[in-house]
């Protein structure tokens, strides 16, 4: 993994950070409302000690016990830490909500944008990936947002309030406690230097340990019939101590430079503070209170460091999994456009293909001038080996792909002159694999178009014989698909896209047959309903039972993209060529079969 | 805290560092206690303007010392406690990966991948917090929390000790109340997170549909309402979260209010000095770290005792296929005599073979075939110990195989799987898998009898070309043939091709089929296929047929009778003039 974090310059790195801290842009308004909290509660923190020293120096130390400064001074106190608890918990709220909301807008463009790209992509990228990027890498980047960012700015608010109160106080001390600044720096960084390689090291060498375990439980069967048990052992044991080195390794930079290195440096400033007091103290008097002070603001002020330098490896895993995101959401491999005639309708439904050649790859064509017509009503099918091409016809129609060469036309113009919306309105496919969305039945069938009715929906289902079954469901037309409809035969879910199409009524029906065998309960209803469904539609049926398409007005036999033989069935077993045998091989007699095969 | 007695093998065995690192902890603890105390004295001779430079001198002499001191034993420490609990997970990983590879087909059957994924990752990482973390946390909150108690009441005043900290219960009992609604709430988000990943796995399953019914729109609608509810949903668990410093703050100022208005008047009253009070305002600062990290730990033991419980009860799993302490240890050779009445998976209830009987005399050629799930995998499975457990007896040259010691008994054998799987290495080393010092020339000679050298050659890479996610992807044809070459390198005694052709065509099949007739004179082979032209050539063929030999001979005589096998013959002569476009 990792592959891109470790090529990221720290230029890269920036443009990155850059890009995501604009996604905060339409927030600057809260975010300043967010900040301005923040700086109050900065200002109410750093004022308590303020207070304290008040109290130290004009009352205790020269016992003056005037009732009244001092109650005001108390309540002063009391009501700064009532305030500024409110003001933290709003200020804390406020900032998360908003990088909450930044992560969402952030999650929907990058989903849209998934939705928007052609099947191309999908082809070549595994599905893990894209849900990946789309949720964990946004999930990663939501930890800078809501923890890294907001304990960088609370600390700067810190540094800066602290050292203006110190500077009130004193401006020598003050000064002297500003020489830490470079040193913290030169920690933050040298660890940052260092660690952020031991981490990224560490990172990827438990990645190899996992990639290593993953791949010995798949292969074991492999590993133990090959007798390589004790060589596999060794071998993960190296990873192991590999990644235990580095684990150390960690373990000791942290050691040297996080918490123990930040802690010494406090002690180093509270030896200047109380060498500057005493030394003072030689030659005058000094206010207590303000040496008090100074330590309050010391402990307060490491606080923050020790935070940051916890942050560091989140800040470092947001930035790889943002410019992963943005690797995705740059991606130019989008769905084929339309010139959006917005007048271009579909009304006859006359489909013809025009010497259309295509390839996926650009080297090997899947499709070789390819022609055909499909005239309104009638039916085309689509027959031949795997990978002869029919479905990449269907692929092509259907604008999943982009064509180049021949054309597809629909009522006498280019299908990409229409609407994506009237080709998808008027062109119902039924897919081999009937995919269910989780939800009810009823969902499946509508999907997300309101314009169906409840009516429609049953009505498509009685048109598609789904109705019986699906009524006597527990639940009916309510009933809760789960893990993608398995609980349902195939020919039932098969149904159910039957009537899901149905329920759109469209002028064109593309039908992928399932290969898949199906239970020979529902093989019938599924026959009876794809004939009621062809009725006065132009389809294009790709068929792998011949009996199916027996009546079409067309058969294309199709073998490595090229039509070989056309007609209708009659006429193609009159040839006796490739549907023949086809057809015998679905049909035939043993002693018909024995006879081609013999005598070929 | 019941996990720390579970893991208290390891802190036995670690016992040298543990005790090292709490020791030092404790050190920590009672080192941290001086700056405060030197700051409080120095305050008090500057305040009486008593303070000289050689004062100064050792005062800041035994601060600079004991941070350094801190600096040092932190560091240590860490080594100590840290470094064991990455030693425990190392050791934890290196069990569970024995482990694993003495667990047979059966436990794998029952185990799914990503669980076990889980154990060895998860599970283990939460371990290793307890053991590092969790003992830290600890004895650090118990140390530091205490010596500043008795630093404080002892040292400097145990009436404003009591004082100050009354109100610091509150903080106990706000953050356990907000824990649970945190808990509660934080089970919400993280489900609809989960629903989320769901929502867009289910998107992009499904992209197909989705754009055949133009309803991208409505998805991304439906998108951002569920995304919507993931905000709502951590917003509510916001709203709890940040209670967390606002509480503590406003506690600990009150603490410091109670400290500062009484420690006044135990200094006016003269029970106290001003230095003394900064003192112990400094050491109050001390004590919320302890408060924070005991709600902090709870969290931690909790997840690990749940690790380790899941982690222990694997590892205690039967290792269900073991050697016979009096096993046979030679290489098993000759006939193989199968004699099995009935076999059935583990948990299962239908009979997977019956009545399989039938001898190979050494160095002949079996042929299995049968429909999908007609058994012959199983036959299979059985001579090479993968499963065990059924009625009757296998032999090979006599003695029962599971009389063999498994490791000898293995060398017999050259597998080749239907699943074909591969390492992600080079191809060299995939084919030298179970022969590692093999030389280049044997391994070539193996890729030309499984007809893969020709392809490895035209590679960039040529033998040293990475396999897999990381390289190239190979055809399935290509991964079956290096997998037929990773058997054949061993030329072992029994050749086992698992329908093993089933992605290569049918000229490359009729190459390797006869190459490896040529290579394996007097050793036996055998194989399963769909393709009856895989088994043609065979000195016995069996028809498989629900568990049943149905048929029995070979090529000739099985054509001359009426059955399946003519039928199925006939019926693949036809289809691949079909697939040849007639």
């Amino acid at each position: 993994m990792d592959k891109e974090s470790k090529v990221m310059s720290s230029k890269e790195q920036r443009l990155v950070l850059f890009r995501l801290l604009n996604y905060a842009k339409p927030y600057i308004r809260p975010m300043f409302f967010a900040f301005f909290l923040l700086a109050l509660a900065t200002v109410g923190e750093v004022v308590g000690p303020i207070l304290v020293k008040i109290f130290i120096d004009d009352h205790v130390t020269p016992r003056n016990f005037e009732m009244t400064p001092i109650i005001i001074l108390a309540v002063t106190y009391l009501f700064i830490q009532i305030a500024n608890t409110f003001i933290m918990y709003f200020q804390s709220v406020k900032f998360q909500t908003i990088a909450l909301k930044i992560i969402q807008q952030m999650r929907i463009d990058v989903f849209s944008k998934v939705q928007a790209l052609g099947m191309k992509y999908f082809d070549k990228t595994p599905n893990g990936g894209i849900v990946s990027r789309v949720t964990n890498d946004t999930e990663a980047i939501k930890d800078m947002f809501v923890s890294v960012l907001a304990v960088f700015i609370q600390s700067a608010f810190m540094f800066v309030g602290i050292f203006i109160a110190m500077f009130t106080l004193n401006v020598k001390l003050a000064a002297f406690c500003l020489l830490f600044l470079p040193i913290l720096y030169f920690i933050i960084r040298l660890y940052r230097k260092i660690s952020s390689k031991f981490y990224q090291d560490m990172r990827e060498r438990l990645s190899g340990l996992n990639a290593k375990l993953n791949e010995s439980l798949q292969g074991m069967g492999i590993i133990q019939v090959f007798r390589q048990e004790e060589r596999m052992r060794r071998e993960f044991g190296e990873i192991n101590e590999g990644h235990y080195q580095a684990g150390m390794r960690n373990i000791k930079v942290d050691g040297l430079l996080l918490r123990p290195a930040v802690d010494l440096v406090y002690i180093l400033a509270v030896i200047i503070v109380l060498g500057f007091f005493g030394i003072t103290s030689m030659q005058t008097a000094v206010e207590l209170g303000v040496l008090f002070a100074f330590v309050n603001y010391l402990n307060r002020f490491f606080e923050p460091v020790n935070n940051v330098m916890q942050q560091l490896s989140f800040f470092q895993q947001a930035i790889v999994s943002a410019s992963r995101v943005f690797i995705l959401l740059d991606e130019t491999e989008i769905a084929p456009s339309q010139e959006n005639h917005k007048d271009a309708k579909i009304i006859d439904g006359k489909i013809e293909f025009k010497n259309l050649s295509f390839s996926y790859d650009g080297k090997q064509d899947v499709l070789k001038n390819i022609s055909f017509t499909a005239y309104p009503g009638e039916t085309v099918a689509l027959v031949g080996h795997t990978g002869s091409g029919k479905s990449s016809i269907i692929n092509l129609l259907m604008r999943f792909y982009e064509y180049n060469r021949g054309d597809i036309l629909m009522d006498g113009k280019s299908i990409k002159q229409y609407t994506m919306d009237e080709l998808r309105k008027k062109m119902g496919l039924v897919l081999q694999d009937p995919f269910l969305f989780y939800g009810t039945i009823k969902d499946n069938i509508r999907l997300h178009n309101d314009e169906i009715t409840d009516e429609t929906i049953i009505e498509a289902a009685k048109f598609v014989q789904a109705h019986p079954f699906i009524e006597k469901l527990p639940d009916g037309y309510e009933q809760q698909v789960t893990e993608r409809g398995s609980t349902f035969s195939s020919g039932q879910r098969q149904l159910i896209a039957f009537a899901r199409t149905m329920a759109m009524n469209p002028k064109i029906l593309i039908l992928d047959e399932a290969t898949a065998n199906i239970d020979t309960e529902t093989e019938e209803l599924i026959q009876t309903a794809l004939a009621k469904m062809r009725k006065g539609r132009t389809t294009i049926a790709i068929a792998h039972r011949l009996s199916t398409i027996q009546d079409a007005n067309l058969i294309l036999v199709l073998h490595k993209g090229e039509i070989v033989e056309r007609g209708t069935h009659q006429e193609l077993l009159a040839k006796k060529g490739l549907y023949y045998k086809m057809y015998l091989l679905q049909n035939g007699l043993r002693e018909t079969i024995e006879d081609v095969v013999i005598h070929q | 805290m019941k996990v720390f007695r579970d893991l208290a093998w390891f802190f036995k065995q670690e016992r040298k560092s543990y005790l090292l690192g709490i020791l030092l902890l404790l050190l920590v603890a009672a080192l941290q206690l001086v700056p405060p105390k030197v700051i409080g004295i120095v305050a008090d001779e500057i305040g009486n303007q008593t303070l000289t430079w050689s004062k100064l001198g050792i005062w800041t002499a035994v601060i600079i010392g004991s941070g350094f001191f801190m600096y040092i034993f932190r560091y240590y420490w860490r080594i100590c406690i840290f470094g064991s609990s990455v030693k425990l997970s190392r050791l934890l990983r290196t069990k569970l990966y024995d482990h694993f590879t003495k667990m047979s087909s059966s436990f794998y059957q029952r185990k799914r991948i990503g669980d076990l994924m889980a154990h060895a990752t998860n599970d283990i990482q939460a371990i290793q917090q307890t053991a590092g973390s969790g003992v830290l946390t600890l004895v650090d909150s118990l140390a530091t929390g205490g010596s500043v108690i008795l630093a404080m009441a002892f040292t400097i005043s145990w009436k404003l000790t009591i004082i100050a900290l009354l109100p610091m219960p509150i903080i106990a009992i706000l953050t356990n109340w907000y824990g649970t609604k945190l808990h509660h709430r934080f089970r919400l988000a993280q489900e609809a997170f989960s629903s989320l990943n769901d929502k867009t796995q289910e998107s992009i399953s499904g992209i197909k549909v989705i754009k055949t019914f133009g309803q991208e729109k409505e998805d991304i609608e439906e998108f951002r309402k569920q995304s919507d509810d993931v905000v709502q949903k951590n917003i509510a668990v916001a709203k709890i979260d940040a209670l967390y410093d606002p509480t503590i703050s406003a506690v600990v100022g009150l603490s410091f209010f109670l400290s500062i208005g009484f420690g006044a008047y135990f200094v006016v009253n003269g029970s106290m000095t001003i230095g003394q009070l900064i003192s112990f305002n400094t050491y109050l600062g001390l004590l919320i770290w302890p408060m924070l990290a005991f709600g902090w730990l709870f969290n931690i033991v909790e997840r690990g005792r749940a690790s380790y419980g899941r982690v222990s009860t694997l590892l205690n799993e039967k290792v269900d296929i073991e050697d016979t302490s009096t096993g046979v240890d030679q290489v098993p050779s000759g006939e193989i005599d199968y004699k099995i009445q009935i076999f059935t998976y583990p948990n299962e209830n239908t009979a997977v073979l019956q009545n399989i009987n039938f001898a190979l005399a050494q160095g002949k050629t079996l042929g299995i075939v049968g429909k999908t799930g007609a058994g012959k995998t199983t036959l299979l499975k059985l001579l090479i110990r993968e499963f065990e457990g059924y009625k009757g007896e296998i032999r090979i040259g006599g003695i029962p195989i599971h009389e063999y010691k498994l490791d000898a008994f293995r060398r017999a054998f050259g597998y080749v799987p239907q699943d074909h799987f591969l390492f992600s290495t080079s191809i060299k080393e995939n084919i030298a898998f179970a022969k590692a010092d093999a030389s280049l020339s044997e391994i070539e000679t193996a890729a030309e009898i499984a007809n893969i050298h020709e392809d490895i050659l035209n590679f960039t890479e040529g033998y040293q070309t990475i396999v897999g996610e990381r390289g190239v992807s190979l055809s399935g044809g290509q991964k079956q043939r290096i997998s037929i070459a990773r058997a054949v390198l061993l030329n072992p005694e029994i050749l086992i091709l698992d329908d093993s052709l089933s992605a290569v065509d049918a000229k490359t099949e009729e190459m390797i089929l006869s190459a490896l007739r040529n290579n394996r004179e007097g050793k036996t082979t055998i194989i399963t296929s769909h393709r009856l032209s895989a088994i043609q050539h065979a000195d016995i063929i069996l028809v498989l047929d629900e568990g049943k030999i149905v048929q029995k001979g070979m090529h000739e005589e099985l054509m001359n009778e009426e059955g399946w096998y003519k039928d199925m013959y006939l019926h693949q002569q036809l289809e691949s003039l079909v697939e040849h476009g007639g």
